[in-house]
């Protein structure tokens, strides 16, 4: 169970996150919507103790992630997904995948690259093992990415705009691989702009607005008429990302 | 004139043990060099203010001091004030600590041309500080540092010929003794030149295959 309670992020003067309660159980996938600003990446980045909290809490499994000692409890617990990839330069795919089975869990490196070969060729990259970052494409690097989150077998998947630097082609493909894993079971908070995506394979969709959380509903209260689609600002929101 | 390199002959076991100890010292001070700038460097890009200051107060220091000034008061003043260190041992710490200062400077740059994303992806897969460090930090800023890091290096095994103001007789030592021996410094300077070149060129063909092997995956564009 992911709880974030009261969640308060400040820069500078201005007021990211503010009092924003968030639960994610086992076998949810949350989809998190919202214009850009509104603290969707920002409350990614508290989740995984990437900044700081200004206020209130967060845990993952009962483990407080503002403490450092139980933070790297909670970090075994998540696996990331970043907008930008940030792949490992000098590191093969294969090697990209295995660094932290094999240095974070000591895990054997034969067993960890035996599945981490698996898990590539579940993307469909299993002749790309051994390439760089710099010789795969934008949607490889990405599901390389999904690979090294999965590689660690996280409970909870975050996913911080995971198609947004990508082309509609690449997109699809690695929105393919989330809705397997959504199948499969697998545990998502998904921050994303692909609204009809989300609508798909969520559970529940919650909406942020200027570090508020406006809404947290089932999907299909979500995008009905008399629930989410009720408040004029969600309504709005939707319709301008439909038409972009 | 005529020259005549072969009066040089009888000299030659001479100076190729003075050749060897300047390559056991560069080789040591490139190592202790390249293990106090990494320190260095780590420690001028810390999150804690005091380490990041100590660390830049040094590294200036020892850049806007000329090293001869810095030989003469390790080998010449410390006794003063009751330390005694070897001529090899002092050549050797002396071109490390001011070696390091430039290295920490090359070093320091390529961490700080890192993607913060690529870190902060080593952080949250539950890797300890160290293991981010050794694993992702430094291999990555080498990929950049290693060239320019190459011209400290050759700069410090031309600026070890200094050493033989404090006794020690290394390659440049040695050419002295012989050049007044035989009074054909002519001939002596131009091995001397030779010998130098040739220690350099070893040095940054190591340094080419290095940057090559790190940034491996680049292809051509690097080469």
């Amino acid at each position: 169970m992911i709880k974030a309670q009261s969640v308060r992020k400040v820069f500078g003067s201005v007021t990211v996150l503010d009092g924003v309660d968030l639960t994610v159980a086992p076998g949810e996938v949350v989809s998190i919507l919202g214009s850009s600003g509104s603290g969707k990446s920002t409350l990614i980045r508290c989740i995984n103790g990437l900044e700081r909290l200004d206020g209130g809490s967060i845990t993952v499994d009962d483990f407080d992630v503002s403490k450092p000692k139980e933070l790297a409890e909670a970090r075994k617990r998540s696996g990331t997904v970043f907008q930008m990839f940030n792949l490992y330069p000098h590191m093969t795919a294969l090697q990209n995948v295995t660094l932290a089975p094999v240095e974070v869990l000591k895990r054997p490196k034969a067993e960890a690259e035996a599945e981490g070969r698996a898990l590539l060729a579940s993307v469909g990259l299993a002749d790309r093992a051994d390439a760089f970052p710099s010789q795969l494409s934008g949607g490889q690097r990405q599901r390389v990415g999904i690979c090294r989150a999965l590689a660690m077998k996280p409970r909870y998947l975050l996913l911080d705009e995971v198609t947004s630097a990508l082309d509609p082609e690449m997109t699809a493909d690695v929105l393919d691989i989330l809705a397997k894993l959504a199948k499969e079971g697998t545990t998502m908070v998904f921050v994303t702009h692909e609204i009809e995506f989300a609508r798909t394979i969520s559970s529940r969709v919650v909406f942020l607005e200027k570090g508020r959380l406006v809404v947290d509903l089932p999907t299909e209260q979500f995008f009905a008429a008399d629930g989410g689609l009720a408040n004029p600002r969600i309504a709005q929101f939707l319709s301008k990302m439909r038409k972009d | 004139m005529r020259i005549d390199l072969s009066l040089l002959v009888p000299y030659l076991p001479f100076m190729l043990e003075g050749a060897l100890l300047t390559a056991q010292v560069c080789v040591l001070a490139l190592l202790g060099s390249l293990i106090v700038g990494a320190l260095m460097a780590v420690a001028r890009t810390s999150a804690n203010t005091l380490l990041r200051r100590a660390a830049s107060i040094y590294a200036d220091l020892f850049r806007n001091v000329p090293f001869i000034v810095q030989l003469f008061f390790f080998y010449y003043g410390l006794p003063e004030i009751g330390i005694y260190i070897d001529a090899f041992t002092t050549g050797v710490v002396a071109l490390s600590i001011a070696g390091g200062a430039f290295t920490s400077d090359v070093i320091r740059s390529g961490i700080l041309a890192i993607e913060p994303g690529i870190i902060e992806a080593a952080q949250v897969s539950g890797l300890s500080k160290t293991k981010v460090f050794s694993k992702i930090v430094l291999p990555v800023a080498l990929r950049t540092s290693v060239r320019p890091m190459g011209s400290v290096f050759i700069n410090l095994i031309l600026t070890s010929s200094i050493l033989s103001t404090i006794t020690l007789n290394e390659l440049t030592g040695t050419a002295k003794i012989v050049a007044s021996d035989t009074f054909k410094p002519f001939e002596v300077y131009v091995v001397l030149l030779i010998a130098y070149a040739t220690l350099t060129y070893l040095v940054s063909l190591l340094i080419a295959a290095l940057h090559r092997r790190l940034n491996r995956d680049l292809g051509e564009a690097v080469r």
